[in-house]
Formats: structure tokens, C-alpha cells, sequence
């Protein structure tokens, strides 16, 4: 039996806590613990600090954004998933840019948050549809640069599709489209700042064969991109 | 560019006309007026070496003051340090003249006034005052110093009166040219104003009237069925009720001429979903493009369709594509759904999951 992955909730609004709490207590195989809540940052630095898998950090705390205060927690060995009311594009790559494994907003916290967390401790990409309009209104020019099929994939999961009907629609396997969303995240973890979060991903989705070393290399993306290849390897779950 | 910028461009260009002005009026004071006298009585002064020298410092500061006015880089330091170089330079010239008939050769007093007019003349008139006051006060005391006689006192009156008046004056032109160019600008500002919102308002009476005799066509007829006596527990008479109260709701929508008024429009078929206790969210993915009124009404004519059909919930997003713009909806109808035709540039998909349907209108730029 694998071990439970622990989880800490930072989040000042109690109501709140107490619901993703439930959501935790409500997964049928009971496959995350929580171990830690907390109202603000302070007790997650220094020496005394918790030990958990993974953090769910609300992105505002006490009417403060604290995505600058990621890339500590990153740093610290945790894994973060932030869990936010704010779904703004720019703010949500901001989150992921600065190491965060995965953006939940809040409508999708009961859908998505347990899985969103087992995702972030195992290193794999979970993108929500949040994350996936945020890459789809992605306009910076150092952008990675994605193909047309995970484009599409993208495109149809952010309009609300379930991954089975948007492999009917695109003609593909289920599995190929978690696969196509999967390497877009990974390039994006290819992509900006550097953190020790996104190279476990992305060393994660290379051992997982989301993505070939070749890929996310930022200058010969583009011409492999557009070769447009179909899936790789081995499914990643 | 916005009102209050084309205003600023233009009450702009008439200051520097009135700027330009100015410093023609002191450069040719202190070429014609005061190089004049100065040559005149040339060899009356003690040195005229000197008062030449005193008369290219004040062309310098002069020129100095010209430039940085013209260009809009004249700071209160800098122009009060141009002021004080043209006081010193005139206590100087006028120390320096003889005693006696001083007033009348003395050329420094006009030009160095001149220059503070140059300099100060977009500040406060007070500024101005001060500085011909501490001015005229200097004269005076090297003329006390020199020994002050009835004459001279009479002399200096009479120059104080015309010079300072002079200048004042010109100060004072300026700055009444200034307030009612900044007026004319205004005065032109909301002209324009007016005439654009007169021929919105004729755009507005004529959409009105559109959207007038589309009501005519479908939702007069069924008021008109309504009231001779149709069943309002019919199923169909109330889906198609349902689909005229989102039709009004759109129209309304429509008039609102807000930017990005699809998801507007979109919005607004989606009040009267959520009416009928439909969960609608509506999210948007990219800089969306300006879609053109009929190949919206054709997305929000879908959007009505699959709303109505809507059980309990329905997304409608909308996306920036290569091309244009993607609008697609999910929603729990449960069956299949009679969607608009393809039209006005917008091509519609759609799939059947389940009792999930889901729908892709796109219209392509071009």
C-alpha cells in the first residue's frame, strides 16, 4: 500500500479550510492526510517548520497576493498547488511560473483539488481548465511554443469537454489527450524562472515519456512543434 | 487621443505662438532699443568695453532663456537663476554709467527688465512684480549713491512708469492670451463633442429601429397567439416564450453599445437562463477581436438555442483562435438541439456526449 500523501492548507478564511478539508475526507481511497492548517506563512519558514507533501496555498492571504512567496516555499521542498478565487490569466501563470505544480480556482476546488495535489506529490502536470486558459491567452513573447494538437486539446478541455469527448472529437485516445495537456504544462515548466519544483516536473514527464529531452529545448521547440507528432511512450497514469 | 489631450495639443500651439512672440518683442528690445543706446552713447560711459561685455551677458542669458522657453525646459531655478544674472548685469551697467544724466544713457534697466518678462512671464505676474520692484529699487540706490537731484527723481518716475508698466503689461497679455486660447480649445472640445454625439445618437435611433421591426417579426406574434387564448401549459409555447424573453433581453443588450459586446450579449442571454435556475458561468480565454453585429447574432442566436435547452448547467467560453474567435458551450440539454445554420462567417460544430452537448460557433476574420 503506497504511503498517504501528506498535505498542509494555508488559507485565512477558516470556512474555506474547513471545505477542502471535506473535500480531502470525502476521497473515496482516503489517499491524502491532512497534516498541517494555517492562517498565513509565517510558521512555514525556518527550522520548526511542518512537514508535508504538499501545500495548498490560497494565492490571498489577508487581502495580500503571495505568489513572491512561492518560490521560498518551492525552495523549502515543498510542493505547491495553489488554490485561488483570483483565475485572471496573468496571475495564474504567474503562479506556475514561480514553481507552483498546479492553479485550481476556487469553482474548481471540489472537482479537481485532491486529484490536483496527488498529482503535484507524485512531480506529474494536472492541468485545470483555468491553467489551460491561461496558457490558451498566453501572449508573452517568451512563450513556449505549443502545436496544434496540444493547441486543440488545450482548447476544447478549456471550453469544458470531458478528456473522453475531447478524444472523440480529435480522433484520438483519451490517453493521448491527457498526454497532449501533459506536455504542454511540461513545456511551460521548461519555460521562465527556474525552480526546483518545475525540474521535477518536468523530469517527471520526461521518465513518463510526456515529452522527449528534445522538446523543451526553447530554440529547437518550434521546428518539432510544428512536426506535430502524435503521443510518445507509455501513458503517464 | 483623448478630449482633454487634443485640447492641451491645442491651447499648446497658441502659447507658443504667444512665446514666440515674446521673444521676438525682447530680443529685438535688447538689439534694437538697448544696443541702440548703448552705441549712441558710446562715448559718454565711463568704460564702454564694460557695458558692451554687461550687453552680451544679458544677449546670452537672453538667447538661454529664448531656447529653454521655446523648448518647455525652463524650471523655476533655471529661470529665476536667468533673472538674477539680468538684475546683477543691470545694477552693474548702471553703477558703472555717470552720475548725473545716468537714466538717459542707461540701456541695462529695459533690456534686464525685458529679460525677466522672457523668463517669467508663464509664472505667477507677481513673480514678475517682484522682480522689476527689486530691480527699479537697485537703480534707484545707485542713484541715491550717486547723489540724487529733482531731476534725476523725476527721470527715474517717468522711466519706472514706462518701462515697468510696459513690461507688466506685456506679462499680463500673455497670460489673458493663454486663458482664452485654453477657452477657444474648450469651446472647440465640446463642439466636436456635441457633433459626435449627435451622429451616435442617429446610429443609436437607427439600430433602435432595427431591432424594433425584429420584434415585430417574432415576438409580436406570439403575444398575439398568448392573448387569443393559447395554452401557456404547453411545452412548446413555452420554450418558445422562453426563447423570445432571452431574444428581448439580447435586444436590450444590444443597445447598450458597450466594447466587447458579444460577451455582453452573451451575458445577457444568460440572465434569462439563469432565471430559470440554469447555472451558467461564461469565461474567456485570449484578446478577443470586434465580431460584426450580424455574425453575432448568429453565436447568440446558438446561445439561445442551447440556453433554453440547458437542464441545470451550461459554460460558454469564448477564445481567440488564429483566425477569429471560438464560442462554445456545453451544456446538460439532454437531446439533441436545433442549432443556427452556418452564416455570416460563422461555421457551427457540434457533439453529442451523453446528455452533455457540446457546440463550437467560429467566425473567421475574413
Amino acid at each position: 500500500m503506497e504511503q498517504r500523501v501528506t498535505v498542509a492548507i494555508v488559507e485565512d478564511h477558516p470556512v474555506v479550510t474547513e471545505g477542502v478539508a471535506s473535500w480531502i475526507r470525502a476521497d473515496p481511497g482516503q489517499r491524502v492526510q491532512l497534516v498541517h492548517t494555517a492562517r498565513d506563512l509565517t510558521g512555514l519558514h525556518g527550522e520548526a517548520r511542518p512537514s508535508a507533501d504538499v501545500i495548498i496555498l490560497d494565492l490571498e492571504l489577508s487581502g495580500e497576493l503571495v505568489t513572491s512567496q512561492i518560490p521560498g516555499l518551492v525552495a523549502a521542498g515543498y510542493r505547491v498547488v495553489a488554490f485561488s478565487g483570483h483565475s485572471d490569466p496573468a496571475i495564474v501563470m504567474e503562479t506556475l511560473d514561480s514553481g507552483a505544480h498546479a492553479y485550481v480556482s476556487k469553482e474548481e476546488g471540489s472537482d479537481h483539488l485532491v486529484e490536483a495535489v496527488l498529482a503535484a506529490a507524485a512531480d506529474r502536470p494536472y492541468v485545470t481548465r483555468s491553467q489551460a486558459r491561461a496558457m490558451l491567452s498566453d501572449q508573452r513573447p517568451g512563450r513556449p511554443e505549443l502545436s496544434q494538437q496540444e493547441l486543440q486539446a488545450l482548447l476544447l478541455w478549456f471550453q469544458g469537454m470531458s478528456k473522453a469527448s475531447v478524444g472523440r472529437r480529435m480522433s484520438i485516445s483519451e490517453n493521448t489527450v491527457r498526454q497532449y495537456i501533459s506536455r504542454a504544462r511540461a513545456k511551460y515548466a521548461a519555460t521562465g524562472r527556474t525552480a526546483p519544483s518545475k525540474d521535477a516536473l518536468l523530469a517527471r514527464a520526461i521518465e513518463d515519456g510526456v515529452i522527449k529531452p528534445g522538446e523543451i529545448m526553447p530554440y529547437t521547440s518550434f521546428a518539432r512543434a510544428a512536426a506535430n507528432r502524435p503521443s510518445l511512450g507509455a501513458p503517464g497514469q | 487621443m483623448t478630449d482633454a489631450q487634443s485640447t492641451t495639443m491645442m491651447s499648446g500651439r497658441y502659447q507658443r505662438a504667444f512665446t514666440i512672440a515674446v521673444v521676438v518683442l525682447v530680443a529685438g528690445w535688447h538689439l534694437a532699443g538697448g544696443g541702440g543706446q548703448l552705441l549712441q552713447y558710446r562715448p559718454d560711459y565711463a568704460s564702454f568695453a564694460f557695458q558692451a561685455v554687461v550687453w552680451l551677458v544679458l544677449a546670452v542669458a537672453i538667447g538661454v532663456g529664448s531656447v529653454l522657453m521655446l523648448r518647455g525646459s525652463l524650471d523655476w531655478r533655471l529661470a529665476w537663476a536667468i533673472a538674477i544674472v539680468a538684475l546683477v548685469a543691470s545694477t552693474a551697467s548702471a553703477a558703472e554709467s555717470p552720475a548725473g544724466h545716468m537714466l538717459a544713457v542707461n540701456w541695462a534697466w529695459g533690456s534686464a527688465g525685458w529679460t525677466a518678462v522672457l523668463v517669467l512671464h508663464r509664472r505667477r505676474l507677481a513673480e514678475l512684480a517682484w522682480f522689476l520692484a527689486v530691480e527699479a529699487t537697485a537703480i534707484f540706490s545707485v542713484q541715491v549713491w550717486d547723489g540724487l537731484d529733482r531731476l534725476d527723481l523725476a527721470a527715474f518716475l517717468a522711466l519706472l512708469a514706462w518701462s515697468t508698466g510696459a513690461q507688466i503689461a506685456v506679462a499680463a497679455a500673455v497670460k489673458a492670451l493663454d486663458a482664452a486660447a485654453d477657452r477657444a480649445a474648450a469651446a472647440a472640445r465640446s463642439e466636436d463633442a456635441a457633433r459626435e454625439r449627435a451622429a451616435t445618437a442617429e446610429i443609436i435611433q437607427a439600430a433602435r429601429q432595427a431591432r424594433w421591426l425584429a420584434l415585430q417579426e417574432s415576438t409580436v406574434p406570439l403575444v398575439a397567439e398568448l392573448a387569443a387564448g393559447a395554452d401557456p401549459g404547453d411545452e412548446q409555447l413555452r420554450v418558445r416564450c422562453a426563447v423570445q424573453a432571452a431574444r428581448l433581453r439580447r435586444l436590450m443588450a444590444e443597445g447598450d453599445e458597450l466594447p466587447g459586446s458579444l460577451v455582453h450579449e452573451l451575458h445577457a442571454s444568460a440572465d434569462v437562463a439563469e432565471l430559470r435556475g440554469i447555472a451558467v458561468e461564461i469565461e474567456t480565454a485570449g484578446v478577443l477581436p470586434q465580431v460584426p453585429g450580424p455574425a453575432r447574432r448568429v453565436i447568440t442566436d446558438a446561445a439561445i438555442a442551447i440556453l433554453t435547452a440547458a437542464r441545470s448547467q451550461a459554460r460558454i467560453t469564448l477564445a481567440t483562435v488564429a483566425a477569429g474567435i471560438a464560442v462554445s458551450f456545453v451544456a446538460d440539454t439532454g437531446s439533441v438541439v436545433l442549432l443556427p445554420a452556418a452564416d455570416q462567417g460563422v461555421a457551427i460544430e457540434h457533439q453529442q456526449d451523453g446528455g452533455t452537448l457540446w457546440a463550437e460557433a467560429r467566425w473567421n476574420n475574413g
